[in-house]
């Protein structure tokens, strides 16, 4: 309906605008359209505006009105008025639900009293299922509850609707040949574009935020030493748990270190060898084919770990060495996530190598250098920061990838109490912050325990972990990005 | 931009550095030097003049070969450096180029100090016995250049935070650091302003003491200045070639003439 007054208001601005200059369209301040789009952009800005915070207000204020109905008498011992509060929503929805089937007629609805008290099989009937019998003061409670959203969505219609109309009008009644309708279009779109950027904004603030309000809990139960530095993880919900970050936080980093070994070579050297040796046709076939590695889901490299790389590295390598073990294991783990930050690495970096310029290949070459050691020697230190910044964006991405350390490493944490040989073995099972995260908090858990807490703990540690490597990133790569010029 | 001393010009007739004979380049359909014989003598600067497009800096990039980078480029005819056909399968254009050192038309110093862009050559082609003797080149190619006294207290500073003139006068001493026999230099001065292209210019007239020099460019008034040698191009063609006060005050060709005169070009 909006929309329709918007198409209206367009219409008729843009036919007012050229009447307002006898049709001649060059004799308009802005292109017709402009007025148009005014007119459209005034008709739905301020009416959505309207509309989304009535959607907002609407179930809080009605919510308090209709809560106060309920006498505190009402509220038995072992339910709260929030549960209650939800009765009446589940009650008047309900109510709605059954005049919607035939099985109500609207005035039964608003009519009914407690004293039916088939309500329950009634409402059960067309699927709304109530836990108990209904109290006489929620069933009055829904009522009014349900009396008053009917109420309010019409006014909000209403006047949703009006405020459209205004708009439209206002930018109508202005459109005229010297009103200067692409500067407020101008506008708009620049306020369009402030609140896409700031909406990205707020949303990291308000994570950062939600993060540190539970980890506070968290460190109110848990004493913030032992979890930086405690150098064992054993959670139980028994109370008596140990939860170190450390051994969790080295077989992040280890696993991070295995996949990095394996990446950066090979991602740089495929990356040299595309820009600076592949013809174009074969550039054009293998950038392409390498990029596609990226667009595999984690959970398929996971796979490829668990049922490939994990049992090849257990019969060919580990047990041929004497070493026993599953075929979970660090290694597998790192060398799967290595494979996957390939292209990440390659094609960065394949950019960064492209925009080397050509004279400093030129210069190189023109002074009796081969072609490698003008790659090594000028185009690699050029384009190096460059590279670290893709080396370190891989870098995050390996902190954080979860499904391949459960499926390649297991869920099982590093045990750094045994012994460094234990430790740094990397056929050893071990697994990192993001997988206990997940342990952490799915099954049926205690949202209050400091077992279940301590994933917000971890995670906002990773947050920082990650955060500090990208301003790292970001610090290197403007540092000396001037050298390129 | 006056001192045009064609006419008292010494020529030093000296031995045959270059000399091409029935070259011919194609790039892809293009055929952008048709039958161009030309001898660079030692120790003598030679320009090449001509309008854009002609092929002056596509015949200089063969004489080193540096057109095999560009894979759409053919050439065929005979280059002899020192009666050796440079095309030969045989010759590693590697060593070639460090034979023939060439200075680009935009200031390219490496991102790196001015030191390690000048020691780059001599490193790579092991011309240095120890750090004493590469200190050595260093100073002497940047001496030549003409360029030391300006950077001889931040040899640690990057080359790229030189200004336009000195960024050129040090790529200058980078190719003559690899000691070359040959420098070639396609419009060392087109991004220069007047006083650091007249002190190029200077240093090019000086270099000829020991090298063979040979300049494309754009300025008539330079190649007058610089060159003993002058082969004016014209759409892939070598219309004249000869002393350049000959060029300059009697041109052969009507070609040429209408070209210094300013009529076509």
């Amino acid at each position: 309906m909006v929309f329709a007054v918007a198409a209206i208001g367009f219409w008729a601005a843009r036919n007012r605008a050229m009447t307002s200059a006898d049709g001649d369209s060059r004799a308009l301040h802005s292109l017709p359209n402009y007025y148009g789009t005014n007119a459209a952009l005034s008709a739905i800005v301020p009416s959505l505006a309207v509309l989304a915070l009535w959607l907002i207000m609407q179930p809080l204020l009605i919510e308090t009105s209709v809560s106060k109905l309920i006498p505190d008498a009402a509220i038995s011992e072992d339910t709260t008025r929030s549960l209650m509060m939800s009765d009446v929503r589940r009650i008047a929805h309900g109510l709605d639900t059954a005049i919607a089937e035939g099985g109500m007629t609207p005035d039964e609805a608003t009519g009914l009293r407690s004293e039916l008290t088939n309500l329950r099989e009634r409402l059960a009937s067309v699927g709304v299922a109530l836990g108990s019998d209904v109290q006489a003061e929620v069933l009055f409670a829904a009522q009014k509850y349900r009396m008053m959203t009917r109420r309010a969505s019409l006014y909000m219609m209403f006047s949703v609707l009006t405020l459209a109309m205004i708009g439209a009008a206002y930018a109508w009644s202005r459109s005229d040949k010297d009103f200067r309708a692409r500067n407020i279009v101008e506008k708009a779109v620049l306020a369009l574009l402030i609140s896409a950027a700031s909406i990205a904004i707020l949303t990291t603030l308000g994570i950062v935020m939600s993060m540190l309000f539970e980890t506070w809990n968290f460190f109110g139960q848990y004493e913030a030493t032992s979890f930086f530095f405690g150098i064992k993880w054993a959670p139980d919900f028994r109370g008596d748990s140990a939860l170190g970050i450390l051994p969790l936080l080295w077989g992040t980093l280890y696993i991070s270190l295995i996949a990095l070994v394996v990446a950066v070579p090979i991602g740089l050297f495929a990356a040299i060898y595309m820009s600076e040796y592949a013809g174009p046709g074969l550039r054009a076939v293998a950038k392409p084919l390498i990029e596609i590695l990226a667009g595999i889901p984690t959970i398929v490299y996971g796979l490829f770990a668990l049922l490939t790389v994990g049992p090849a590295l257990r019969d060919y390598f580990a047990q041929p060495l004497g070493f026993s073990g599953g075929a979970d294991s660090v290694l597998t783990a790192g060398l799967v996530m290595g494979i996957m930050l390939i292209p990440f690495v390659s094609s960065l970096s394949d950019d960064i190598i492209n925009a080397v310029p050509q004279s400093l290949r030129d210069g190189s070459l023109g002074l009796g250098a081969t072609k490698s050691e003008t790659i090594r020697q000028v185009i690699i230190p050029a384009a190096l920061p460059g590279i670290v910044g893709a080396v370190l964006l891989a870098t995050s991405r390996a902190i954080g990838e979860t499904m391949i350390v459960v499926m390649g490493a297991g869920a099982a944490a590093a045990q750094l109490d045994k012994g460094l040989l234990e430790a740094i073995n990397p056929l050893e099972a071990m697994t990192t912050v993001t997988t206990r995260i997940v342990s952490q908090l799915t099954g049926d858990t205690d949202f209050a325990a400091p077992e279940t807490l301590v994933a917000f703990a971890l995670g906002l540690t990773l947050f920082v972990i990650t955060l500090g490597l990208n301003v790292l990133a970001l610090y290197i790569v403007r540092k000396y990005r001037e050298q390129y010029e | 931009m006056n001192d045009m001393r064609i006419a008292e010009r010494a020529t030093h007739v000296s031995t045959r550095k270059i000399s091409a004979t029935g070259v011919q380049v194609h790039y892809g359909d293009t055929h952008a030097i048709k039958d161009v014989n030309v001898e660079i003598e030692d120790k003598t600067v030679t320009a090449f003049i001509g309008p854009s497009g002609c092929g002056k800096s596509t015949f200089l990039r063969c004489l080193n070969r540096m057109n095999d980078t560009i894979d759409i480029c053919r050439v065929s005819g005979q280059i002899l450096l020192d009666g050796e056909d440079i095309y030969d399968p045989k010759v590693d254009p590697v060593q070639l180029r460090a034979k023939v050192g060439m200075v680009f038309q935009k200031p390219n110093p490496f991102p790196k100090s001015i030191y390690d862009n000048v020691a780059y050559g001599p490193r790579i082609h092991g011309l240095a016995k120890n750090k004493a003797d590469l200190d050595d080149i260093v100073e002497k190619s940047l001496r030549r250049a003409a360029i030391w006294d300006e950077v001889k207290d931040r040899l640690d500073a990057p080359g790229t935070g030189l200004s336009g003139g000195q960024q050129q006068r040090l790529c200058i001493a980078r190719a003559v650091a690899t000691q070359p026999e040959v420098l070639l230099m396609d419009e060392p001065c087109s991004a220069l302003d007047p006083i650091a292209t007249a002190q190029v210019e200077e240093l090019i007239d000086d270099l000829r003491q020991k090298f063979s020099v040979v300049i494309v460019t754009h300025s008539m008034q330079q190649a007058a200045r610089v060159s003993q040698k002058t082969a004016f191009f014209h759409l892939g063609n070598l219309v004249e070639f000869g002393e350049t006060g000959q060029i300059f005050t009697n041109p052969i060709d009507p070609r040429t003439e209408s070209y210094i005169t300013g009529r076509i070009g």
